[in-house]
């Protein structure tokens, strides 16, 4: 029988650790891998997980080796979490320093020294500029990059001139959204506000769709909302991937309720920030930007009320002096006026006072003239009248029968009537011979034509 | 005298007989009546503009008693 050499397995594994210790010894590697199956013993802080590495198309893993951390590395992991925001978890591709270990009741292991925060960021940075390019490049109508801004249709809007009705989505323990409820509600200014808190996760990338669910709600509600308010803060340092998600982002760009932002991140924006209407750091810078924005709204009152005022007291001032000289001419002007129809009047009256009786005067002495034309007119025509009296007078004296008669001639009548034609006395007619101082009855004897 | 008479009317009338006296384009026959009717015209215009002026001074006062100045 050949003599078989039979080793117990723990001579081999120290052959093995030997070995594997000779090769390698304190040798340190940085290596990039994904972390895989991981967990974390709290009461030890020993952090355990699979280093693996998978082919970049197919996602078959190539590689893998048990890992672990503990002691200096597991510090060096808590300060990673911190500086990046980023968790060491499953999923994630980091850069790290390993020495390589063999253990024989556990195997090889790579024991984790350090792991490079730059790398992450590094990748972070691209990720979030790939996520950026992709908004841009997808949604021109609502995102676009002017002068290294992101303009959004978010960003565009203009906030109401109060901001009052807000709709907040925070967590239900965040010490952010109290900061923010007590700067906001306590104001000096004693603004009043009414929130309506929608309760959400805000950490982890898995809860983005959550979140963008709770958006989605406070569109649903319909009610008027100045703003949205997306707050988170307080409490330690944790991953921020969940405010760099493409849909969330996208969704925040075309919001149609200005979005104001308190994630409290310390370093980059997030690209909900850069989508959002406004960014500011903390819940608590929030709370007084929107007192702020409604203190200048104030102001404006206040400044329009004073030049309201000032405007108003001089153009009282104006219309008092223009009252005030018109008045003056005024009363100037109504006692002209009175004066001159006093004297109008007193001059109309003084014509009819006077010119009447010049008038019966003139009339008196027409008359007057009249009169003496005509008792001087009068002597004259008497004058005359009584010549031309006399003249006729005269003549019907010379020509009186009486006259005639005492000259000798007489007067024969037949019947008592005067014959001057002899044709009519026949012989035989008695007949009455007229004298001057007797009348004598006869009797014609003869008639003699001569 | 008639009681919807104005001083503007009265006033014109007045004017219109003056200036008829003034030009003795008035006969004998109405010169009385038209001066009778002249005389009420300038009573009526003088009592109508002193109780104007009465009430003008008046309301100076009351302007005088409420303005700011």
């Amino acid at each position: 029988m050949t003599a078989i050499s039979v080793l117990k397995l723990s001579d081999l594994t120290r052959q093995i650790k030997l070995t594997i210790d000779g090769v390698f010894g304190s040798a340190t590697f940085w290596i990039i891998a994904d972390i895989s199956n991981y967990t974390y013993k709290n009461e030890t802080n020993h952090h355990y997980f699979d280093l693996i590495e998978k082919e970049k198309l197919s996602s078959r893993i190539v590689a893998k080796i048990a890992g672990r951390a503990w002691g200096t590395a597991a510090v060096h992991i808590s300060n990673f979490e911190k500086t990046t925001g980023q968790k060491f978890k499953n999923d994630i591709n980091v850069l790290v320093q390993v020495s390589v270990q063999y253990h024989p009741a556990f195997g090889i292991q790579l024991n984790l020294i350090d792991i490079d925060t730059n790398f992450t960021l590094g990748q972070f940075e691209q990720q979030r500029n790939a996520t950026l390019a992709k908004l841009v490049a997808e949604n021109p109508s609502f995102i676009r990059k002017s002068d290294g801004r992101y303009i959004t249709r978010n960003s565009e809007l203009s906030f109401k001139m109060a901001i009052q009705e807000i709709a907040v989505i925070s967590s239900a323990t965040s010490a952010g959204y109290q900061d923010f409820e007590h700067t906001l509600l306590n104001n000096s200014f004693k603004y009043s506000f009414k929130l309506d808190l929608y309760l959400a996760k805000v950490q982890g990338e898995e809860n983005a769709k959550p979140f963008l669910e709770k958006l989605i709600e406070v569109f649903n509600a319909k009610k008027d909302y100045d703003a949205v308010v997306i707050i988170r803060g307080g409490g330690a340092q944790s991953d921020f991937l969940l405010f760099d998600n493409y849909e969330l982002s996208r969704a925040i760009a075309k919001f149609p309720i200005p979005v104001i932002t308190g994630i409290g991140h310390q370093k980059n924006e997030t690209i909900v920030d850069l989508m959002a209407h406004t960014a500011t750091k903390t819940p608590t810078k929030v709370a007084e930007f929107i007192i702020a924005h409604n203190r200048s709204f104030e102001d404006d009152l206040i400044r329009i009320q004073k030049t309201m005022i000032i405007k108003s007291q001089q153009l009282f001032a104006y219309y008092l002096r223009e009252l005030n000289d018109l008045k003056t001419h005024f009363l100037k002007d109504v006692l002209r006026l009175l004066n001159d129809n006093h004297r109008n009047i007193s001059i109309l009256s003084g014509i009819i006072k006077n010119k009447p009786g010049m008038q019966l005067s003139n009339e008196h002495k027409n008359i007057d003239n009249l009169l003496g034309s005509l008792k001087a007119f009068n002597n004259i025509f008497i004058a005359h009248e009584k010549v031309n009296l006399q003249h006729y007078q005269s003549l019907v004296n010379l020509m009186s029968p009486q006259n005639i008669l005492n000259k000798g001639f007489a007067i024969l009548k037949l019947d008592g009537k005067i014959i001057s034609n002899p044709e009519s006395i026949m012989p035989g007619n008695e007949l009455t011979i007229q004298l001057s101082t007797a009348e004598i009855n006869t009797v014609v004897k003869s008639k003699k034509i001569l | 005298m008639e009681s919807n008479l104005t001083y503007e009317s009265a006033y014109k009338e007045l004017a219109e007989i003056a200036h008829e006296i003034e030009t003795e384009a008035i006969s004998v026959d109405v010169l009385a009546e038209k001066v009778k009717r002249a005389s009420d015209l300038i009573t009526f215009c003088q009592t109508k503009l002193r109780s104007t002026e009465e009430e003008v001074v008046n309301i100076i006062k009351q302007i005088d008693n409420h303005s700011v100045s």
